[in-house]
């Protein structure tokens, strides 16, 4: 092949894999989000309450129990998990049953989940369960209008017990 | 299934190849160093990211606007440098890909070669990781999405379980610390990257981390044009409180981030988990039930070493490993540099271009060393670049000055240079006497290089040789003969400290002499044994020489070894064979280096046995040669005849 041939070949070649950098580096677009959507995002992280509850020890307990660990009062460490229902137009959107962390199970449950829902005008509900019963004993609703990309988080703030909406 | 699918391969790479090789040539196709051009995109990485770290300053504004500024404030250097880091990058990953393949594909990936294997895959992912780890510095929607889908993902796993998304889930979660923190991994990790790459190329013979000057040249330019073409731009400054919509994606790196929200996140954990665990076992897949099969040895010319191949390994790998220079490019069967010719065993030719290696070269006994493997032991010879220590391999000419009997057989014989005052080599070099028509006939100096005197050879009669029976019979004070040297590789190591053990079988005393002469001339303090092994007492053709210098030189020991002593000889010493009455003084040589020097026979049954008792590849020196002649194939090329020997009966 002539000298002035290699080096044009060589040229297209060259041409050809930074041509293959080039397109691969931003194309093709990846469409994350419909333009017509919006995100919810549920996270948070929260203790549920303990499964038993404290109690004192029998005379006979505490008599088989070596002197320095008898202790009156025994307080089991496992804790109930936290179930949380999301409804968006008060029709259920997830439910979430979240186990306590920890190898003694003792830790507190945390959740995270994202769904892409329509964007506009919206009735957001939460509801969350952290007690032995199972039955809801925390909530809160919101009415957002939710843009296209936005995103509406769902909180929960232990100290109040209240939900919070943030977008 | 494999092998279909590594045969399909191995018809597109070289027929690829064959292509590249017409607009490039064998010598810079880009195709042959694939690894080499990973490093080198990798520095120019680093290089441009230097730059970049320069500006780039580290807070939730501070990182895009600083970004912003570089990109568009200094677009000719800046913007430049920040899109050549970027696709240098996507170029590296794209290079190692087809490295890895490429191995792949070729079946270069089992046996030994596991561990450049595995730490290559290992590399891969840190390099991943690394580019990840740099799209979340610029803070813009891009390194948005790639943040939270990190920690999303990362979120799976037990030990998080939710609670990494927590610091990306509102605007103003994130902090300034972020940024620092992003930094420092973005120097960490490449610097791991640097380090395993070193690793990576540990366990291969004479690796080159540079690609042909004129691939650097071609991959810089072109990867200049392209950022000036399409520089790399951010995507919008982040915004928490909103998802990006549409994205630029960087495929080479982020191909598994929409995987995210197309399966589920458990699933991509399963891909690459399982894709890692398989590339990792692939050395061993499938399994073999039965154990390895027994190494076979190459006897390397003009080099006359003898080095085990490991099983898969080429010719070219076996030789490198053990210190030869033989002279390679590709070491992918496409260039010929590796051309060797097989004088003795059999070889497996391997995947190569057919044009390098043809049908009628296979018959000459030619094989390409990159891509054969041997089938049996092997004899091989290659022309070597080089000379040793720059001293050139010539034609000479001198006159016989004396012809001594040593003994019925051994006949020692000077030689005086003819118009020539001296003859540089170095002590245990060889020469080969060239014959009237044209063979050879190897011999090695017994005369140390110091000596400014005539040569000395020690030449066995070999019974029906055409030239040692010349010798014994027809040869006369005053006759003018003709040689090629110094040849060969055989010769004394003066950077060790280890004490050396000479193993001399028969002649193979010859180049011993001149090895511990030297030594001895040099005041070498290193402790020295000397173990010459021969049949019976009469064949010890100059017993007073080693006792005198063990009388001379504390440092110098004398073991001289029968293997069938007779009863004349009333032989109270050592017998057996030599190599076996070593091990037993020396059952540990790992502190040792050995120079063995004898039959073909001789030296193969003993590196090996060596070997076993500890002895290191790098401190073995062996120098075999065959007594029993066999028929030499002619060598094509005139330089191989000068330098090789045609493989040369009656060395020593």
């Amino acid at each position: 092949m002539p000298k002035a041939l290699r080096y044009l070949a060589q040229a297209v070649l060259y041409a050809a894999f930074v041509a293959v950098i080039g397109y691969f580096s931003t194309s093709p677009r990846y469409e994350h989000l419909p333009p017509d959507e919006a995100l919810i995002k549920l996270s948070f992280s929260h203790a549920g309450a303990r499964k038993e509850a404290c109690r004192e020890r029998t005379a006979e307990e505490l008599a088989k129990l070596a002197p320095n660990m008898r202790a009156q009062t025994v307080c089991p460490r496992e804790r109930v998990p936290v179930t949380v229902e999301v409804a968006l137009d008060d029709k259920p959107l997830f439910r979430v049953v979240a186990p306590p962390s920890g190898l003694a199970k003792d830790g507190a449950s945390t959740v995270y989940r994202r769904v892409p829902v329509p964007a506009g005008m919206h009735r957001v509900g939460a509801r969350l369960s952290d007690t032995p019963g199972g039955e809801f004993n925390r909530g809160g609703d919101a009415t957002i209008e939710l843009k296209p990309g936005h995103v509406l988080v769902i909180d929960f703030d232990a100290e109040s017990g209240k939900f919070v909406f943030r977008s | 299934m494999l092998k279909l699918l590594q045969r399909a391969g191995q018809w597109v790479f070289l027929r690829v190849e064959r292509v590249f090789n017409h607009a490039f040539g064998e010598e810079i196709n880009p195709l042959y160093h694939l690894g080499q051009i990973s490093f080198f995109l990798f520095w120019i990485v680093l290089g441009s990211g230097l730059y970049l770290y320069i500006f780039f300053k580290t807070g939730v504004e501070e990182a895009y606007a600083s970004v912003e500024q570089l990109t568009l404030n200094q677009r000719y250097v800046g913007g430049v440098m920040r899109s050549l880091h970027r696709y240098a990058s996507d170029g590296m990953v794209l290079s190692m890909l087809l490295h890895l393949g490429r191995h792949f594909i070729f079946d270069h990936y089992r046996s030994f070669r596991w561990f450049s294997w595995v730490s290559g895959v290992v590399l891969l992912w840190l390099v991943y990781i690394s580019g990840i780890n740099g799209y979340m510095l610029p803070w813009d929607g891009l390194a948005q999405f790639v943040t939270v889908g990190t920690a999303e993902w990362l979120d799976w796993l037990p030990i998080f379980n939710g609670t990494l998304i927590r610091n990306f889930i509102f605007e103003g979660a994130v902090n300034d610390r972020l940024f620092s923190l992003f930094s420092f991994m973005h120097i960490g990790l490449p610097l791991g990257v640097l380090v395993l790459l070193w690793i990576h190329t540990q366990r291969v013979p004479s690796a080159k981390t540079n690609p042909p000057r004129p691939i650097m040249a071609w991959l810089a330019a072109s990867l200049v044009v392209l950022s000036l073409i399409k520089p790399a731009m951010s995507q919008g400054p982040a915004n928490l409180a909103v998802a990006p919509s549409t994205l630029e994606l960087d495929w080479f790196y982020l191909p598994i981030f929409p995987l995210f929200y197309r399966w589920s996140v458990g699933g991509v954990w399963l891909l690459v988990g399982g894709a890692t665990l398989l590339f990792f076992a692939l050395p061993w897949l499938p399994p073999k039930l039965r154990r390895h099969k027994d190494a076979f040895h190459l006897m390397i010319r003009p080099d006359n070493r003898i080095v085990a191949a490991r099983e898969g390994e080429t010719l070219l790998e076996s030789a490198l490993r053990d210190g030869i220079a033989f002279p390679f490019d590709c070491r992918n069967g496409g260039c010929g540099k590796c051309k060797c010719t097989v004088l003795y065993g059999s070889v497996d030719y391997g995947v190569h271009q057919s044009e390098m290696l043809t049908a009628e070269e296979k018959k000459e006994g030619k094989a390409l060393a990159c891509s054969a493997t041997p089938l049996s032991d092997v004899e091989l010879e290659y022309v070597p670049l080089a000379p040793l220590g720059g001293i050139e391999v010539k034609r000479h000419r001198a006159h016989i000055e004396s012809l001594d009997r040593l003994t019925d057989d051994v006949m020692r014989v000077r030689m005086k240079l003819l118009g020539e005052s001296e003859l540089r080599y170095y002590a245990g070099q060889y020469i080969n006497i060239v014959l009237p028509d044209g063979e050879k006939r190897s011999f090695s100096f017994a005369t140390p290089p110091h000596e400014r005197g005539p040569i000395e050879l020690q030449i066995r009669h070999i019974p029906r040789g055409k030239f040692t029976t010349h010798v014994f019979t027809a040869m006369k004070v005053g006759d003018v003969v003709e040689f090629e040297g110094p040849l060969g590789s055989f010769f004394l190591r003066e950077d060790s400290r280890k004490p050396m053990i000479f193993v001399a079988g028969a002649t193979g005393f010859a180049p011993v002499k001149s090895m511990l002469e030297h030594a001895f001339h040099i005041a070498m303090k290193r402790k020295m044994v000397l173990y010459w092994g021969v049949r019976s007492l009469k064949d010890l053709y100059l017993p007073d020489l080693p006792k005198q210098w063990a009388a001379e030189h504390s440092n110098f020991t004398f073991i001289p070894v029968l293997s069938e002593p007779k009863p004349a000889d009333h032989w109270t010493g050592r017998t057996g064979l030599v190599h076996e009455a070593i091990l037993e003084d020396y059952p540990d040589l790992s502190g040792h280096q050995l120079y063995a020097c004898g039959s073909t026979g001789m030296v193969e049954a003993a590196h090996p046995a060596f070997a076993a008792h500890g002895l290191q590849q790098d401190d073995c020196f062996s120098d075999a040669f065959r007594l029993a002649p066999h028929a030499p194939r002619q060598a094509e090329r005139a330089e191989l005849v000068s330098l090789g020997g045609g493989g040369g009966s009656g060395h020593a």
